[in-house]
């Protein structure tokens, strides 16, 4: 019998466990929204505001097309601001120190 | 300087009316309601740039105030791992700033997905005697706190917890900022942008543009606490020196232009992966997704397994080069730091601490100068943009602007072949068989030379990289 060296086995947190070691501050109100719902609906076919998301706020539930926000998970990097080829991510910063709080960075 | 038009616009605002629910205006000193118009410059941002331009107008006498929207300098930013610190120790008793490790030990390592690593690693022994090579791991949150620290000691007035929202003009000019504070307005003849990669402000004032998703990468990082031992024994560290792990190729990142890093802190490690926008969309995992295959690669695991997660963050930087930078200056305002763009990654060099560093410190002096002068526009700001095109930060910015097309016109031979057919070369060169070497070597050398496309291949490829050595 051959012993395989073997990889060891590093922690793959889920998207919740993950943001749980983010101190955060929730501002009341979401400070992302989608411009028009119309173009997410008729004019976008790829979601690239949800495939390019670290945080998982943006997702496809509902049949619409339309995005819903978790925007409390947000960890205000504003790649879905570039990502979004019709320009149509509106993204403002969360206000009076809310949001997130990187203790490390 | 701008009263007569301070006064203009106190004139026009109407009460705000929640005003009473609002924290006050003034957050660290106790009176005073009203900070406009008394100050030279208002810096947006209290990072690496917003500190360096504050302290450096502070220490010319200036008036500055510094506006930052996380409720301490260093809450809303994220790094990979290293402070390059050539002007910050000019500025600073840097021997007191919170530093993790120096980097005594720098590895590229180039990852196929099969579980192939080749790596290149140096520590020249010239980087253990101080300053270190000015190359220092820190954390962002205590390090920019510190920073910010020495501008209000100089003088400068901090602001947190206070989000610029617009710029204020007055006669095509800016002249002030609006901020998510009750009467939150404030003017001064300048303004210095230092709002970081996501510069909402710049540009929603028009002053930038908007870039391509091909010149934005996102990264996501963790950081993971282990035992000071652990980190010392598995990557070969005594007392302060540190290592700076970087990752290429498919393993690492996929079929992306980017790629992941471990940075060695006192008692953390930082693991990260960076890759660009345009990239992120197409890859079918998201940023963490690919954050877990990369610290999953055989090469990686055993340098990160255990420990444990203390926070996970995500940040964009600002890849585009010299073609996507704003212009610097304006009338009445500098951009700075990453808001400007200044970041260079030529896949060997992965530097904007001290290009944020050194453009708030340029900005600083030609504020100080133009306030002095009694003139704040652009041609009397343009000292700012002179001096960083005399300076390193444009020159390499410009020598290396290149690279990253060339890199993602490469993708697929740079990220994907290239790993696998080094991987293949070294398993044939180093065969252990009946045969004799000279086949072994012959098969190698086809490996190569077949990924390269041919010597004629190989030779325009050569000669395509060849700024990165010259």
């Amino acid at each position: 019998m051959s012993a395989q060296p073997k990889t060891p086995d590093v922690e793959q947190p889920s998207i919740e466990d993950r943001l749980y070691t983010v101190k955060y501050e929730d501002p009341g109100e979401s400070h992302l929204d989608v411009k028009l719902p119309g173009i997410c609906e008729e004019k976008c076919v790829t979601q690239d505001c949800v495939s390019v998301c670290p945080a998982n706020v943006w997702r496809m539930e509902g049949d619409d097309g339309v995005p819903t926000i978790a925007y409390e998970n947000c960890l205000e990097c504003g790649s879905c601001r570039w990502a979004c080829q019709h320009g149509n991510v509106v993204w403002e910063y969360p206000e009076n120190g809310s949001g997130v709080s990187y203790k490390y960075g | 300087m701008s009263t007569d038009a301070q006064s203009g616009e106190d004139a026009g605002v109407e009460p705000e009316p929640e005003e009473s629910e609002g924290p006050p205006m003034p957050q660290s000193t106790s009176e005073t309601p009203s900070y406009d118009g008394e100050f030279d410059a208002i810096v947006v941002g209290a990072g690496l740039a917003g500190s360096a331009a504050a302290l450096t107008m502070a220490e010319e006498g200036l008036d500055v105030i510094m506006l930052e929207r996380g409720n301490s300098p260093g809450t809303k930013n994220v790094f990979g791992g290293i402070m390059f610190t050539p002007r910050i120790r000019e500025l600073t008793d840097f021997e007191d700033a919170p530093k993790q490790r120096f980097v005594a030990q720098k590895t590229f390592s180039m990852l196929s997905e099969e579980g192939d690593a080749t790596e290149v690693s140096m520590q020249p022994a010239a980087w253990k005697e101080e300053p270190h090579n000015d190359s220092w791991m820190v954390l962002r949150g205590d390090f920019d706190e510190w920073f910010a620290e020495q501008a209000v000691d100089a003088g400068a007035t901090l602001i947190t917890e206070t989000t610029v929202t617009d710029l204020v003009r007055e006669k095509g000019a800016i002249a002030g900022v609006e901020t998510d504070r009750p009467d939150g307005r404030l003017h001064a003849p300048t303004v210095v942008l230092a709002e970081g990669a996501n510069s909402l402000v710049s540009e929603g004032a028009g002053l930038a543009e908007s870039q391509q998703r091909t010149d934005v990468a996102v990264s996501a990082k963790e950081v993971r606490k282990y035992d000071r031992e652990t980190i010392e024994d598995r990557f070969h560290l005594t007392d302060e020196e540190g290592a700076a792990m970087h990752y290429f190729g498919d393993g690492a990142v996929g079929d992306a232009v980017g790629g992941g890093f471990i940075y060695t802190n006192k008692r953390t490690l930082s693991i990260g992966v960076v890759y660009s926008i345009e990239d992120a969309v197409h890859d079918e995992r998201s940023p963490d997704e690919v954050l877990d295959d990369f610290k999953s690669h055989p090469a990686v695991a055993p340098l990160v397994t255990g420990g444990r997660m203390i926070e996970y963050s995500a940040h964009a930087i600002p890849e585009g080069g010299p073609d996507a930078m704003p212009d610097l200056v304006h009338d009445g305002a500098v951009i700075t730091g990453d808001a400007a763009g200044l970041v260079l990654n030529n896949g060997l060099h992965l530097e904007g601490t001290n290009m944020a560093v050194e453009s708030g410190y340029q900005a600083g002096k030609a504020v100080a100068d133009a306030v002095a002068s009694g003139r704040t526009d652009a041609a009397a700001l343009s000292a700012y943009e002179e001096a960083m095109n005399d300076s390193w930060v444009i020159d390499n910015l410009n020598h290396y602007g290149w690279f990253l097309d060339a890199a993602a016109e490469d993708k697929e031979f740079l990220f994907d072949d290239l790993p696998r057919a080094i991987a293949d070369a070294e398993t044939d060169y180093f065969r252990m068989n009946d045969e004799p070497k000279t086949r072994h070597t012959k098969s190698a050398r086809k490996r190569l030379v077949g990924a390269m496309g041919g010597y004629l291949g190989a030779a325009k490829k050569a000669w395509k990289y060849r700024k990165l050595f010259s």
